[in-house]
């Protein structure tokens, strides 16, 4: 009897969806298709990649949108940020080219334009929502090329607005990211391709760009918030570049530690780690302090999720800004004050050094801190090639070139005039002095001139 | 007459060659079973989180009347290159080292130590008073000849009996560089410390493994490239010499006892290529690439950028990576104060000095296996001192920067909960700070006594400070 029921309930529901012709809810949907994927960009870029001592071009695909009419496009800085040339198709299925405007590794984010003097189609522009009012459950679309099938749209709902990556994020690059945002994390099938393109609400706005995905899951894919995509575009569109303050402290939620520590449910912000030669440390802020005040307004940090917010926020400060801290120290409220300093290109500029058979990267501050450096000076070497010059002298990977021939190439600049010129003399014995892990070692090459060098090429720009 | 003192010469060169068939086994095997034992070794090996328990069987031989035997250590070898790649620590604790003779008895042995270079392991059967055991004693063969066989005994699986099986094997190369050694070919890496025989039955030596100095010279990033290229060579196994082996029974190496010599440089070899292109007029030599602050080399005048090319009034040829090895060995040889004297070149103002150097040896520091440890069975986790390794590979200043090392996490303890992961470098225990295994331990057995609901420890982990909670239970 109950079986008869619910089959005929079945019957009734498809009946009813019959005969009321198209619902509400399938209306909306093509309602919201209709305002962003006509500016659904499909992107083929060649991007350079310098890690195996060599400079080696790669076509990929990823996705962008397009949000302005004079065809602007924003995508995922790990699509077209290191680019050499970028080819885009259009929903009209048109192919154009595009230049990198910008690009920002920490927020993933790059900004491509579209050259439209032979086009003749109209430009369709998505607009931005809001990423701050979004609720677990809503539905959503992801558009974009997923394995390269272009004008693909999937659908789905928010499964988590605030998404947090514990640990160190980096771009397959190199490029470390993700530290200032959360992440959306959506159910909407999102593939390889589809990197760079909208995440769309039910009202046809985007809500978020469409960047990265879990291998071997079913979909769990992760978008960057359009409120910090907003705010990076509009950076990279008047300044060419996004610009942050620097403290150099790595902070730490509170929760479990609060009892410790001293504050009660959330208050402040722990520091747990401080950069040498950072702004931090030269203000004396030490490890273990709590920030309780930026600027006179309370911050909290009890749960992980809430650390992005806070860096941002310390980032968000114009270079060289005092920031008053209100600092709490075992018993005591110390107040202190941080002069921020720029935190510069995370990775510098790329060389590949042909004749001699390996690539180098200029050494930033950011470089030098991750890899442990006491300083900047002299050039890191990215790659090696397995069999050349360089690979047979016994060159490494990481190692850092502080000399040329005994004489000190502190600079990339120095490091790059002199390569030339050693090249250009056909110098057939070059002697690199080299720091490795702390000790100096020599490296012999014997340059091979059948190969020919390329110019420095712009790494990255931040 | 002298053409015929030469005919005796080669006659007694060639002759044990000409005598493969004359090999008297029956006698060999009676000799071989008095003394050769195997040895069963039960060992606690743990990789990062986590801890196996692995049982080894090989054979041995028993080298004294008072028990000692040498058997393959290599199961057992912490300091093995290979298990301290890219950071990580094998710890291979021996448990249970178990003694089976041949003619059925069992006893158990206590381990003494493993001999870094040719990786032989000692141990001393534990036995009451007075009790001597027949042991293999070894003649003075110093010379051997290329194509002369040489017999030893191969192990046979478990459950097979009798356990032992003759084997036969050739001298097929003497190896000049890195080390001498005469290798051998047809015996296995599976009769490691079987004693060899040659055909008249004297025992000549022991098989043993060349040492892998190109190995035991690379930095674990080199390492790791050179798996990537294939490169390398199966281990090489040989003759260790009666004299060699009767050096290291009057002196085992024991565990936690450093004797090694120290002088405090970083080191590269001269290739022909840099010794051409500074114009030095020598084969070979030691470049100094960093002189540790305040080490021997320091204290004696050394500076980075010298060359050595003298030791002790020996030149030092080393004109290749993998022979440093071997430079470095003979430094360790000399010993806690031993005399060296250093020839070098020392290239100032376009013009090359030689100098001479003379300095005195201090205690190598020890590695991480050799440092105190402490095992703390609340939070199921073991630390260790630092040891000079650790500043190095992390660029910590050895002056200011104080701490102990996670050496072992049991998975699923409070210590593996609260998220403390080996390699880890705790700097406080609930605000204290510890600066050495015994406060480590006084710290923890304080807490184990006040017994709070949690503990916060302060670490160093990637060059970046962290807190971390960790909940108990008791």
């Amino acid at each position: 009897m109950k079986k008869t029921v619910l089959a005929l309930s079945y019957l009734t529901f498809v009946f009813a969806v019959a005969t009321a012709g198209i619902p509400p809810m399938q209306t909306e949907i093509y309602t919201a298709r209709d305002k962003v994927l006509p500016a659904l960009v499909h992107i083929q870029p060649i991007i350079t990649d310098f890690r195996t001592g060599k400079m080696v071009k790669q076509p990929v695909v990823g996705s962008g949108v397009i949000i302005r009419a004079d065809g602007y496009v924003v995508t995922n800085y790990h699509v077209a940020g290191n680019s050499e040339r970028i080819i885009c198709t259009l929903f009209d299925k048109e192919q154009v080219k595009a230049e990198l405007v910008g690009g920002d590794p920490l927020t993933d984010i790059a900004v491509i334009k579209l050259e439209l003097s032979g086009y003749n189609g109209k430009l369709t522009v998505a607009e931005f929502g809001d990423s701050d009012s979004l609720q677990v459950g809503q539905y959503v679309m992801a558009m974009g090329s997923p394995l390269a099938l272009s004008r693909s749209v999937s659908c789905g709902v928010i499964s988590t607005t605030d998404r947090f990556f514990p640990g160190e994020t980096r771009l397959p690059s190199g490029e470390r990211t993700g530290i200032y945002n959360n992440w959306i994390q959506t159910d909407a099938a999102i593939n390889p391709g589809n990197s760079g393109g909208p995440l769309v609400d039910i009202n046809g706005k985007v809500i978020g760009i469409n960047s990265r995905a879990t291998l071997f899951a079913n979909n769990i894919g992760f978008a960057i918030p359009v409120n910090i995509v907003r705010q990076v575009v509009d950076k990279i569109l008047s300044e060419g570049r996004v610009t942050r303050s620097w403290i150099g402290v790595k902070c730490q939620a509170l929760q479990d530690l609060e009892g410790w520590f001293g504050t009660a449910r959330d208050e402040g912000v722990l520091v747990a780690s401080i950069d040498t030669r950072s702004p931090a440390e030269k203000a004396g802020l030490q490890a273990g302090d709590v920030i309780l005040a930026i600027d006179g307004k309370t911050v909290s940090a009890r749960f992980e999720e809430q650390l992005p917010a806070f860096y941002k926020l310390i980032a968000d400060h114009p270079i060289g800004a005092k920031i008053s801290l209100n600092v709490r120290r075992g018993d005591q409220v110390l107040p202190l004050e941080v002069v921020t300093d720029e935190l510069g290109k995370i990775l510098g500029e790329d060389l590949e050094c042909k004749e001699w058979g390996f690539t180098i990267k200029a050494i930033t501050r950011q470089m030098a801190l991750d890899n442990q450096l006491d300083d900047t000076l002299g050039v890191y070497v990215a790659g090696v090639k397995r069999v050349g010059a360089a690979g047979d002298g016994g060159l490494l990977k990481g190692d850092i070139i502080r000399e040329i021939n005994e004489a000190a190439a502190p600079q990339f600049t120095d490091f790059y005039n002199r390569f030339q010129e050693l090249v250009e003399n056909r110098t057939d014995k070059v002697l690199l002095t080299v720091r490795r892990s702390g000790n100096t070692k020599y490296v012999l090459i014997k340059p091979d001139f059948t190969q020919a060098s390329a110019k420095p090429t712009e790494g990255e720009t931040n | 007459m002298k053409s015929l003192k030469i005919l005796i010469l080669l006659l007694a060169l060639t002759w044990p060659v000409f005598g493969a068939e004359a090999f008297d086994y029956e006698k060999i095997y009676k000799e071989a079973t008095r003394y050769t034992v195997i040895v069963t070794i039960e060992t606690e090996v743990s990789f990062g989180t986590q801890t196996t328990d692995i049982k080894s069987r090989g054979i041995g031989t028993v080298v004294s009347p008072e028990g000692l035997v040498i058997f393959d250590g290599r199961p057992i070898d912490s300091e093995d290159p290979f298990s301290t790649m890219a950071g990580m620590q094998i710890n291979a604790e021996p448990k249970r080292i178990e003694i089976k003779f041949f003619e059925g008895k069992i006893l158990t042995a206590e381990f003494l130590g493993i001999d870094r270079y040719t990786k032989l392991g000692f141990c001393r059967i534990i036995h009451e008073g007075k009790e001597k055991f027949p042991y293999a004693s070894f003649s003075d063969r110093k010379k051997f000849v290329i194509g002369e066989m040489l017999s030893g005994y191969k192990l046979l699986p478990e459950h097979i009996s009798p356990p032992l099986a003759v084997d036969i094997g050739m001298v097929s190369a003497f190896i000049q560089e890195p080390e001498e050694f005469v290798l051998t070919l047809g015996f296995g890496e599976g009769e490691l410390a079987a004693v060899l025989y040659d055909s008249l039955g004297a025992a000549v030596g022991m098989l043993g493994l060349m040492s892998n100095a190109e190995l035991s010279s690379m930095t674990p990033e080199q390492m790791m490239s050179s798996f990537e290229n294939m490169e390398g060579y199966p281990p090489l196994v040989g003759v260790i010499t009666a004299e060699k082996v009767r050096k290291l029974i009057a002196e085992p190496p024991r565990k936690g006892e450093v004797k090694r010599g120290w002088l405090g440089i970083y080191l590269q070899a001269l290739t022909t290529d840099i010794a051409e292109y500074w114009g030095l007029g020598t084969k070979g030599g030691i470049i100094v690439s960093e002189v540790v602050k305040d080490s021997p080399a320091d204290t004696a005048g050394l500076r980075t950028g010298d060359i050595i090319i003298g030791l002790n009034s020996q030149p030092i040829n080393v004109d290749r990576e993998e022979n440093i090895a071997m430079f470095q060995r003979q430094i360790s040889d000399l010993g806690e104060g031993g005399k060296a004297n250093f020839e070098i070149l020392r290239r100032q103002d376009g013009t090359i000095d030689t100098l001479n150097f003379e300095a005195t040896l201090t205690l190598a520091p020890m590695t991480a296996a050799e440092a105190a440890d402490y095992e703390d069975r609340n939070f199921e986790f073991k630390v260790r001192d630092m040891v000079f390794a650790d500043f190095n590979i992390n660029n910590l200043d050895r002056k200011t920067f104080k701490g102990v090392v996670v050496k072992e996490v049991e998975t699923g303890g409070w210590a593996s909960i609260g998220e403390l992961f080996p390699g880890d470098i705790i700097q406080k225990i609930g605000g204290e700070k510890i600066t050495s295994v015994t406060e480590a331990q006084a710290a923890l057995e304080k807490v184990a006594k006040d017994r709070p609901k949690e503990v916060v420890f302060f670490i160093w982990r990637d060059n970046k400070t962290l807190f971390l909670n960790v909940k108990t239970d008791w």
